[in-house]
């Protein structure tokens, strides 16, 4: 029997799409479940198609009896990603440029310091923060869901510091050369050129903070400041689960994820950058 | 190379830029270092240095948040701790579900990178499909595995799945034995993505010919794998591991909070869930505080241990 190149090839390709199927099928099975009736949902065997497609779910997700999702939960959940990524960017790209490129003494120290704090996560530290958190008497506001996580600055600031560091010196001896301060030179020539670090640094801190479910848990603990995780997580813990219909829960998590699955098919390549640029080396 | 030279080149360089960097007129940037850096370090400071100090702290005293001062209280916390046969149960919980959740990841994205490692049209949506799962949230993802486990005759996907091949399925979340493992295959389905797209970043780096030229001496998959794909990809393997460690301790909370709250009879309290009842359930704060460090000292105890598996895997 021969095998020819070309059928390994053929092979190779089925093989990888099969996988890639089985890999994401939890989420396709959501995406059919979210355009199903409960009685083909319950079927056996389960569809893999839907029969017939019902998008009625999308609006049950919003109002009425089977209300999921609260629209003041989703601005909750805007603001609290593009607050904590924006303020927490800010904080990174001046801190990046600052261990990247300028000469003072303790500069090592803050860069050491940056690099222990990768290994520190917020949930090692939760009882503590909370506590300062509180003290601060930012429990139930929104810089009490934001500014905690926007201090988490290690990994951005290292992230820039690598991008940085790599711009060649002279364009900043040619802006000093014009007259041009730090600030000058952070704002007209640092941020322009590091974007592909931004894009990156962008791609893998939105999804984080989206995502994010632990923190605004307890700093939110009132309602009124919920994101969507804790929305989710509400219907998705056994005790509400059998009160509010699969297909609905389902088009609800469709409708909290599909932002994030956009984003990231957006930035893809950005964030595999990102990822795989704090590997190399 | 070890864990800490790959993790951070930061550390590795510390030296570097200074030799490398040096103007011919040694320059002094103290003062705009200081006001650029202020709001960074300033927020560092609060949210990270004073907890991580304050929770030091607390570990040795007893306190209700909502009154009161902390009364020291010495090593009692950590005495208490150590007779405390939950906090055993839920640090073996968290090596179990970190340990079985590690391993597969790191074996199972090599395999995936290296089944997408190779262009065709259309290789970018086959790729997407790997690595999609990683825009989902643990609380998104808990939902819909939450169905997927459902156990009982005619309900979840999987046990519709597993006895098609004859096998009596488990009960999945609501057995002591097996909501473990359920939880640790959701996170593990989450993990992959950002492990395999590292070691494709790897991957990418060994030239085609050379792959081609091992198939063209009739080295078979097996020695293929072990002697070109192996040594071009290994030094990525501790990047992997800690990103999937870092993954796996974040999630643990999310997937026990909503879908098993610790149970059945305790057997899936992780430490970090014991700690948030502890503090937030009961207002055992000190104590709670005095846990968080053992966390951080699991956490610390595997990087030391990755760290000399990693220099013994290097030298393989």
């Amino acid at each position: 029997m021969v095998i020819t190149a070309r059928t390994t090839r053929r092979i190779r390709i089925l093989i990888a799409l099969i996988i890639g199927l089985v890999m994401s099928a939890p989420l396709l099975y959501m995406l059919a479940g979210s355009l199903m009736s409960n009685s083909q949902l319950s079927i056996q065997p389960p569809q893999v198609i839907p029969s017939s497609l019902h998008f009625g779910n999308y609006p049950a997700a919003f109002s009425g009896m089977t209300q999921v999702i609260q629209v003041r939960s989703f601005v909750n959940s805007v603001v609290f990603t593009a607050g904590a990524v924006g303020l927490q960017w800010a904080l990174c790209i001046s801190g990046g440029l600052v261990i990247a490129k300028m000469h003072f003494r303790s500069r090592g120290l803050i860069t050491v310091l940056f690099a222990i704090s990768l290994f520190i996560p917020l949930l090692t530290t939760l009882i503590p923060t909370f506590v300062v958190t509180y003290k601060l008497g930012l429990i139930n506001t929104y810089p009490g869901l934001i500014l905690p996580i926007a201090a988490q600055t290690g990994f951005g600031s290292l992230l820039f510091r690598q991008y940085i560091k790599q711009l060649p010196e002279e364009l900043f001896d040619a802006a000093r050369l014009d007259g041009a301060n730090w600030w000058l030179m952070l704002r007209r020539l640092v941020i322009p050129l590091a974007r592909p670090a931004t894009a990156a640094y962008l791609a893998i801190s939105v999804l984080t903070a989206w995502n994010m479910y632990l923190w605004p848990l307890v700093a939110a603990e009132g309602g009124s400041l919920q994101v969507l995780t804790q929305t989710l997580a509400t219907v998705g813990s056994s005790a509400q689960g059998e009160v509010t219909p699969q297909n609905v829960i389902f088009a609800s998590v469709v409708i909290v994820t599909l932002p994030m699955i956009l984003v990231f098919l957006a930035v893809q390549p950005a964030f595999i950058r990102g990822l795989a640029g704090s590997g190399v080396e | 190379m070890s864990v800490t030279q790959l993790s951070d080149p930061v550390l590795a360089n510390l030296s570097a830029p200074v030799a490398v960097a040096r103007p011919r007129k040694r320059r002094r940037d103290g003062r705009w270092a200081a006001v650029l850096i202020f709001p960074n370090l300033a927020m560092f400071t609060i949210f990270i240095v004073v907890p991580v100090l304050g929770g030091l702290y607390l570990s040795f005293t007893t306190w209700d948040i909502t009154n009161g001062f902390p009364r020291w209280v010495g090593l009692a916390n950590y005495r208490q701790m150590f007779h405390d046969p939950l906090v055993w149960q839920a640090s073996e919980t968290t090596l179990k579900f970190i340990g079985m959740g590690m391993l597969p990841t790191v074996i199972l994205s090599l395999w995936l990178a290296m089944l997408i490692n190779f262009k065709f049209r259309g290789i970018s949506v086959v790729r997407s499909l790997y690595l999609i799962p990683a825009a989902m949230s643990f609380a998104a993802s808990a939902v819909v595995w939450r169905y997927i486990f459902l156990d009982g005759p005619g309900y979840g996907v999987l046990d519709y799945v597993i006895s098609k091949f004859g096998v009596t399925p488990p009960d999945w979340l609501a057995s002591t034995t097996w909501a473990l493992p359920a939880l640790d295959m959701i996170a593990i389905w989450l993990s992959l993505p950002i492990a395999t797209i590292l070691y494709l970043a790897a991957l990418q780096r060994i030239p085609d010919s050379v792959i081609e030229a091992s198939t063209l001496d009739g080295a078979g998959p097996l020695r293929r794998v072990r002697y070109i794909i192996w040594p071009g990809v290994r030094y990525m393997t501790p990047l992997v591991a800690i990103v999937s460690l870092l993954s796996f301790t974040n999630g643990s909370f999310d997937l026990v909070n909503i879908l098993t709250k610790g149970d059945p009879i305790n057997s899936t309290q992780t430490l970090i869930y014991y700690i948030y009842f502890e503090s937030f359930g009961l207002g055992m704060w000190g104590y709670a505080a005095a846990l968080s460090i053992l966390q951080v000292a699991i956490v610390a105890g595997i990087l030391v241990v990755l760290r000399g598996v990693s220099s013994l895997v290097n030298r393989w």
